[in-house]
């Protein structure tokens, strides 16, 4: 599996949903705005969670890309 | 200086192009004639003569060893298409030439990104109908050299931007710069110029076999003069109507721009180099510069040097006080600031013998960037410099990213109390920690330069941050700015002034 999550910094307004779904992936930074752990997702749990995590956001922030096989 | 000019290109002159046979006949002239003082600065020396590679050479407009800039001095004007033929010859080429040049010269992007213009032009290529933007958008304020270029220059300029598009099979180019930059004069008459010498007819054979270089359908544009606005995805954004703001890109620019089209953004020096190694054969271009730097470079000097403003070419095994030397100083300044507004301070004394090269350059924490050379002398508060510089950058800040809009104006303000001597011990570790947590996450690098010139700050000029927590300001932080910071712009709440 390869698939990544990236966050558009653009949109994030800081709603800090995205960190309730996935909490091992996101975190918040100091001034509550959504921040990428890690990039790679490892496995299909995280990628389930970070595809959550996007449906959830608001803004529209959260970018899950998969590598097609 | 006593020590005699040396001769390049070396090698056997037969194999060079005509330009570089001229290039070393005047070198040669210019040695028999014992002419080593102005305009030609000879500088340096290091271990080159035992590498056999060239001595290092930094001077201006028209002085001797000068490639891009080479011929007559800023006080003569542009080079029109005429002297331009006259020294550089037609361009006579096809695409798999060209192809090879971009690979055997490596030429790398010199607006501060230094992306290798092959990387970009091949992913463009694999996709349909692209789109050239050459970017004339010089936004570092005390950064001259793209003006410089595009000024007295713009054959060379245009002809790298044909090159790229008939490698890339198209005929579109927009050229864009700053509104009031003062360079869409001269890149209008030059365009004139081309059209009037009958550029745009094609021949009658296949487009990449023929040796033709057809002039594209040029178009210029203009975005508003701001400093994120040079960044090439908001480059492509302003050319494509949109705000002259960074947008957020999961692919590359070459590969999908804003409107969908691959879009390659070069800048107008990576262009100049371009048009100047595909006649004299990537190789020789390459031996211009050292093994670390192909080619020659464009340098701003700035600060306090002789001059400041002043553009030099830089070839050879340059190093940062070769640099220093030609702005005038005999010995070492305090601290040097090197690659932009958005570069990194670099001690004196360090900065001496350290080669302005990308590795040389990134053992002292630094990079080229955009070729900016500035000078703080002894006495002057580097403190106070950051903190003015810190404040600008902020301000500039296109507002959309959290922690950039959030985290910038707080380091700013850091800055000022400090270089104010207002900071106590704890808030020059909340300072660090301020710039760790910006770094990385905005949609482009605005903030990572803003962190990378603080971290910079905070480390070459440790022992003054102690005086400063220890006794308030020194006397150089009431002193005039070394460094001439543009004062803060309103851009109204609404998000306008973007375009
Ligand atoms: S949910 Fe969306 S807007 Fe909120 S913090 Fe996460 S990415 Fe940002
Ligand atoms: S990081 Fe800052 S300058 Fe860059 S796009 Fe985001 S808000 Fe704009």
């Amino acid at each position: 599996m390869s698939a990544t999550i990236r966050i558009d910094p653009t949109r994030c307004r800081g709603h800090a949903i995205c960190a309730v779904f996935f909490s091992s992936g996101i975190e918040l930074d100091q001034w509550g705005y959504g921040k990428i752990i890690d990039v790679e997702l490892q496995d299909e749990r995280a990628l389930k969670r970070a595809r959550r995590a996007a449906n959830a956001c608001p803004n529209g922030a959260l970018v899950v890309e998969e590598a097609l096989a | 200086m006593s020590t005699p000019v040396s001769i390049r290109p070396r090698g056997n002159p037969l194999s060079l192009g005509r330009l570089a046979q001229d290039i070393a006949r005047e070198a040669r002239a210019a040695q028999s004639e014992g002419i080593v003082a102005d305009p030609l600065m000879p500088v340096g020396d290091s271990d080159a003569a035992e590498r056999g590679v060239g001595r290092a050479l930094v001077g201006p407009v028209g002085s001797l060893g000068t490639v891009l800039l080479s011929g007559p001095t800023a006080g003569g004007g542009p080079a029109d298409l005429e002297l331009h033929l006259a020294r550089w010859g037609a361009l006579a080429v096809d695409t798999a030439t060209i192809l090879d040049v971009l690979d055997s010269s490596e030429i790398d992007g010199r607006g501060g990104g230094g992306f290798p213009l092959r990387r970009k032009v091949d992913a463009a290529r694999a996709a349909g109908h692209p789109l050239v933007i050459v970017n004339a958008s010089e936004s570092e304020p005390a950064s001259r050299k793209d003006a410089t270029l595009c000024t007295l220059r713009p054959h060379l300029v245009l002809d790298g931007a044909a090159l790229v598009a008939k490698a890339l099979g198209t005929s579109d180019v927009v050229v864009h710069m700053h509104r009031g930059s003062g360079m869409a004069g001269p890149l209008r008459a030059a365009i004139e110029q081309r059209k009037a010498a009958g550029f745009a007819a094609a021949d009658s054979l296949s487009p990449d076999q023929s040796h033709t270089v057809v002039d594209p359908a040029w178009r210029l544009s203009e975005g508003p003069d701001r400093y994120v606005s040079g960044e090439s995805s908001a480059v492509a954004s302003s050319v494509e109507g949109g705000e002259a703001r960074p947008y957020f890109t999961t692919s590359p620019l070459a590969v999908h721009g804003p409107s969908g089209r691959p879009t390659v953004v070069s800048n107008v020096e990576t262009l100049a180099h371009l048009a100047v190694a595909v006649r004299l054969g990537g190789d020789v271009w390459r031996a211009f510069g050292s093994d670390d730097a192909p080619g020659t470079r464009l340098v701003t000097l700035t600060g306090a040097v002789a001059e400041p403003g002043l553009v030099v070419e830089a070839s050879g095994p340059v190093t940062l006080g070769d640099l220093l030397q030609a702005g005038g100083l005999d010995h070492p300044p305090a601290a040097v600031l090197v690659g932009g507004f958005g570069g990194t301070w670099v001690d004196g004394a360090d900065a001496w013998s350290t080669p302005f090269s990308r590795p040389g350059l990134s053992d002292v924490g630094a990079g080229p960037g955009c070729g900016m050379v500035g000078v703080l002398p002894p006495g002057a508060c580097g403190l106070a410099e950051t903190a003015r510089i810190v404040a600008y950058l902020a301000g500039e800040s296109a507002g959309q990213c959290g922690s950039c809009v959030s985290g910038l104006p707080r380091l700013a303000a850091a800055l000022g109390d400090l270089a104010r001597g207002r900071m106590r011990r704890r808030g020059v570790r909340k300072t660090a920690s301020i710039a760790d947590e910006i770094f990385g996450s905005g949609a482009c690098g605005h903030p990572d330069a803003v962190v990378r010139l603080v971290r910079s700050a905070l480390d070459v000029f440790a022992g003054d941050v102690e005086a400063h927590l220890d006794g308030g300001p020194c006397a150089g932080a009431e002193l005039a700015p070394v460094f001439m910071v543009p004062g803060p712009r309103r851009i109204d709440s609404s998000g306008g002034g973007w375009k």
